[in-house]
């Protein structure tokens, strides 16, 4: 009997065992229950996919959402129109990763009370987004499809980001066959997670490997005759240059020059600064991962090399990724990381408060110097600088072909090289036709939004 | 009676009342329940555990040597209880066994001196008192235990709950009943009083009748039953929650599970009656898996159901009280190898039906089960691991063949990753509500776990955790913990080898429903659809429960503590 007794420490054994689980689950619970409350998809905290836990606003403190209770929108139409892919609507048909990320941050959730909703106070999230210049923006659109993106490429904030097209998260329309053409792709925030075709605002790259790998590429001089035949492929112009330099090529948007010069520069040394400019990656900040873009020669001959030089072949950009690489050009080869979440604050304490995060691209400064200096020539020489009344702009506009009869999408991509205003942007508008044309004087009255922003900011400081 | 629960719901729809008594009960919930279980648990895991004497045992006429058990093995070896350290003698040579009815007898078990009686070697022998018996050339004989000395004894031994008043425990239960009928009268919807009102209050008259039924038939040990009983307040609360219209069923269900606990602890009363029912309960539990692989019905992807006339129930449940009973044996048996071998093939047998019907939880329980009985009987570590191996190997080739297994345990370890999809929507809803209600919970009624499937069965640790908070969560399963502490401190002092594989068998199928519950529902383990004892929506489960109770009683020898004892006193005196 006492033998038979003693092995019963077996079932002690297995008891011990669970015990040892709990204890295991209860400090699983200790670390992570926060995670697991936030989780998309509790009904506690959200409705549909967007959580609804407190208060947002832009950088000037305008309410933007108010999801403590319902989700109560700005009071402004177009406010409201060119947040809401940044907000999400009601439904879940728009998800906005922006609050679920932070909504760690949002909720007073404690593991011991857990989420405690009656009684918090709801936090309150600011955007770096400027609510008049999501309205300029959203209106200079004009109801064509595109995004606008402007940010500050010494600290992160991005003031602007706009994708059209977009509804009233107040209004849903009814989406039938009639007008799907208008609301075509709808769901998807262009800015972050669409990649377009460049065109010629790729030029800009084509131009800083040229700068960077060779030594004489500014006294190099290129023959325009309106086309020119590259390994049997036929590159057209839609000028006749003649005899120009480097920044003259750039500022003409001449595709001989670039097509001769992306096959001089060669398939390695392409790949390499498209991955320097981070065109092949994708950025990851405040929850948001951006679509990423493409520049695979590795199939291309000579000829595809050329076209894939100058913006077309198989290349895309991510808007958001590329208006980086704009602040890169304009900041001596650095950057700082895209951000829209500047801080959580709860009863007036911040529970998060947004870092600047620097992006280096391993550019030279002379190079991106050397840039700056013939994007500025584009504008002055080109585009004209009345376009830009309050502010002194560098950019490089791309009209991407599209093919088969569907109308260009135009670009325009650059930045502000005035201390006070350290902005990067790009403007893309779908069917738009020319980016000068198109593209250009949307950034020329969004920019002028900006400075008007800051401006106010800084006074009000 | 119509109109008063009419104007209740009226009463209880008053939201600021509600937050009010929330207010307090948030916190007040766990204390009770802590100190209820603390109660039980000081009276059951601290009591003195004191050997009752059976008889006196004279050696070579000398001394007397105290015989504490019904079966008693005698040798050289230091485990034998009682040690005989002489040369003559094997290191286990017989065993001497106490009947019902207060006979004894001697065996051989395989000594090389043989046994004698009455100058005859016999491998069997019925024994009196002063009849000498010889082991090893040493003469022996059975003294009686005076009357004077029993009484003494039982004078002596600790009654259950010395210095723990059972009734005070159960008054504790009964107000955190009658609180936690409140709350889920606040939270439940006005449809639904009547079933709240019905499910508490039966089972407060249960408990309450049950003991005052013991203490009519002289038996004050109540913990074990105060602790079920607060698993099944947790039970009716989930139900109230989750499936109103199930409230009748289950109380039914409960009524039952009493109604089999006290026939099974009255069947273990008498080993020998107990002995006979193990054949019976051996050929019951596989017809029943029989007829479950024949007549099955598939739930939630096991086929684990049969349905009889507007009743469904899982025989797989009722399957593991037989098993017990077929697992469990006494000392005389425990020492041939071949009875092992047979109860190696029934539950080969039970293993191969349980895969058939899917019913993978279940043959996890019955396998550990069967592990924890095997250690017992055979003390064989190296045997057992065999067996385990072979076991794994056993898996090993069904996974082989049916790949399509394992994909229902794809998501164990990263649910998150399966959040939306079938295999982690389950675990993650669970972890997210729990996490959202924190430790003392959202309120009786107020979860959302409700809404998931399983919830009333699978994931009750998660419903529970949510509406009640984390803390009782936890209590919940210290229960189950206390139980099987309870049931090992107890077979120390067991009367026969039956009651101590009767009552481990019964708690290691507690623990390992519970493990697998829990772990389950939380991702430690992968979720396989077992139910928590007592707590779960089920009745089979919830009848099984109570049945395999029984053997946990009956391994209670404390003085006038458990029904399923028989007192030390009384029938078998008549025997001269």
């Amino acid at each position: 009997m006492n033998k038979v007794s003693k092995r019963a420490w077996l079932v002690l054994a297995a008891a011990a065992v669970i015990f040892c689980g709990v204890i295991l689950f209860v400090v699983r619970y200790a670390r992570d229950a926060s995670e697991w409350v936030t989780f998309p998809g509790n009904p506690h905290l959200y409705s549909g996919i967007n959580p609804s836990i407190g208060t947002v606003r832009d950088a000037s403190g305008e309410l933007l959402l108010d999801s403590s209770g319902e989700r109560i929108y700005a009071h402004d139409l177009m406010l409201r129109r060119s947040t809401m892919h940044l907000l999400g609507d009601r439904d879940g048909f728009i998800e906005a990763p922006l609050l679920g990320h932070y909504a760690e941050d949002m909720i007073s959730y404690s593991p011991v009370h857990g989420l405690v909703i009656e009684e918090k106070t709801p936090a309150t999230a600011e955007l770096t987004i400027a609510a008049s210049v999501q309205k300029a923006a959203l209106n200079a659109l004009g109801g064509r499809k595109g995004t606008v993106g402007v940010y500050n490429y010494v600290t992160g904030e991005i003031l602007c980001a706009v994708t059209s097209p977009t509804y009233d998260p107040d209004d849903v329309p009814e989406i039938t066959e009639e007008n799907e053409a208008q609301y075509d792709g709808v769901y998807v925030n262009r800015f972050f997670r669409s990649s377009y075709t460049p065109g010629s605002v790729f030029k800009a790259l084509t131009a800083t490997a040229a700068l960077s790998e060779l030594e004489d590429a500014e006294s190099m001089t290129f023959y325009c005759g309106g086309e020119v035949i590259i390994d049997g492929e036929r590159i057209v112009c839609a000028g006749y240059h003649g005899e120009q330099d480097l920044a003259t090529a750039l500022k003409n948007s001449c595709n001989v020059a670039f097509g001769e010069l992306t096959v001089l520069l060669g398939k390695d040394i392409m790949t390499e600064y498209a991955e320097k400019a981070g065109i092949t990656s994708s950025l990851s900040f405040d929850g948001i991962r951006t679509a990423s873009g493409s520049f695979d020669v590795s199939e291309a001959g000579e000829g595809s090399l050329a076209w894939a030089g100058i913006g077309q072949y198989t290349d895309l950009i991510n808007p958001c990724q590329y208006m980086t690489f704009m602040g890169m050009l304009a900041n001596g080869g650095k950057a700082a990381q895209p951000y829209l979440m500047q801080r959580i604050v709860t009863d007036g304490t911040a529970s998060y408060q947004a870092e600047t995060v620097m992006l280096e691209s391993g550019l030279r400064s002379d190079v991106t110097r050397t840039m700056a200096e013939m994007m500025r020539n584009n504008v002055v020489q080109g585009y004209g600088t009345a376009l830009f009344p309050d502010v002194e702009v560098c950019a490089k506009s791309g009209t991407a072909e599209m093919g088969e009869g569907k109308a260009s999408t135009a670009l325009f991509a650059g930045f502000v090289t005035d201390a006070k205003y350290p902005l990067a942007f790009i403007v893309v508008v779908e069917e738009g036709g020319t980016g000068a044309s198109a593209a250009a004087p949307i950034a020329g009255s969004v920019l002028s939004a900006c400075v008007e922003h800051i401006d106010r900011q800084n006074s009000s400081k | 009676m119509d109109q008063l629960i009419i104007k209740l719901s009226e009463l209880f729809l008053n939201a600021a009342a509600a937050s009010r008594f929330y207010a307090v009960m948030r916190y007040a919930f766990p204390l009770l329940a802590f100190w209820l279980l603390l109660r039980c648990a000081r009276s059951l895991l601290t009591f003195r555990r004191q050997s009752e004497i059976w008889a006196w045992l004279n050696v070579a006429g000398q001394t007397s040597i105290p015989v504490t058990h019904w079966e008693n093995t005698i040798g050289r070896s230091k485990g034998c209880d009682i040690v005989i350290d002489l040369g003559t003698v094997s290191r286990s040579h017989a065993v001497l066994t106490r009947y019902d009815d207060g006979s004894w007898s001697i065996s051989d078990i395989g000594s090389r001196g043989g046994v004698q009686v009455g100058g005859r070697d016999v491998s069997l022998a019925a024994l009196s008192y002063g009849q000498v018996f010889t082991l090893g050339g040493v003469e022996f004989f059975l003294e009686r235990i005076s009357k004077e000395e029993r009484e003494e004894q039982k004078a002596r031994r600790q009654r259950p709950g010395a210095g723990f008043r059972q009734w005070f425990t159960l008054l504790l239960l009964t107000v955190f009943q009658l609180c936690s009928m409140i709350a889920m009268m606040f939270g439940t919807q006005p449809e639904h009083m009547q079933q709240v009102i019905t499910g508490y209050g039966a089972l407060m008259i249960a408990e309450w009748v049950l003991y005052i039924f013991f203490l009519a038939i002289r038996r004050n040990g109540f913990e074990v039953e105060t602790l079920a009983f607060f698993l099944c307040t947790l039970g009716i609360s989930v139900i109230a929650t989750a499936s109103p219209a199930s409230m009748n069923k289950e109380l039914i269900a409960i009524g039952i599970g009493i109604f089999l606990f006290l026939s099974v602890g009255w069947s273990l009363r008498s080993l020998e009656r107990a002995k006979r029912i193990r054949y019976l309960a051996a050929a019951a539990g596989i017809l029943l898996l029989l007829a479950n692989l024949l007549l099955g019905v598939e739930k939630n992807g096991a086929r684990n159901w049969i349905e009889l006339g507007g009743f469904s129930f899982q025989p797989s449940e009722i399957v593991k009280v037989c098993f017990v009973f077929v697992g469990a044996s006494t000392m005389d048996r425990i020492v041939t190898r071949r009875n092992l071998t047979l109860f190696i093939v029934y539950t080969g047998l039970i293993g191969i039906c349980l895969v058939l019907i899917s019913d993978f939880g279940a043959a996890l329980i019955f396998f550990v089960t069967f592990v924890v009985i095997a250690f017992l009987r055979s003390g064989n570590f190296a045997g057992i691991a065999m067996i385990c191996t072979a076991a794994a190997f056993a898996v090993l080739i069904v996974v082989r063949f049916r790949p399509y297994v394992l994909s229902r345990f794809a998501a164990w370890g990263n649910v998150w990753e399966y959040a939306n999809v079938a295999g982690g929507y389950q675990q993650t809803r669970s972890m997210m509500c729990i996490a959202t209600a924190g430790l003392f919970g959202l309120g009786a009624g107020n979860g959302f776990m409700k809404h998931v499937a399983a919830s009333d069965t699978d994931l009750v640790f998660a419903l529970i955790s949510e509406e009640w908070g984390l803390l009782i969560g936890i209590l919940m399963i210290l229960t189950v913990l206390i139980l099987a502490v309870f049931a090992v401190r107890s077979v120390g002092v067991a009367r026969s080898s039956f009651y101590t594989i009767g009552a481990c068998a019964a708690s290691t199928v507690f623990l390992m429903q519970t493990a697998l519950n829990v772990f389950g529902t939380v991702d430690i383990l992968p979720l396989t659809g077992v139910t928590f004892p007592f707590v779960s929506n089920g009745g089979s489960s919830m009848m099984a429960s109570w049945a395999l109770l029984a053997f946990i009683k009956a391994a209670d020898t404390r003085q006038n503590a458990s029904f399923a004892i028989r007192l030390a006193s009384g029938k078998e005196e008549r025997y001269e």
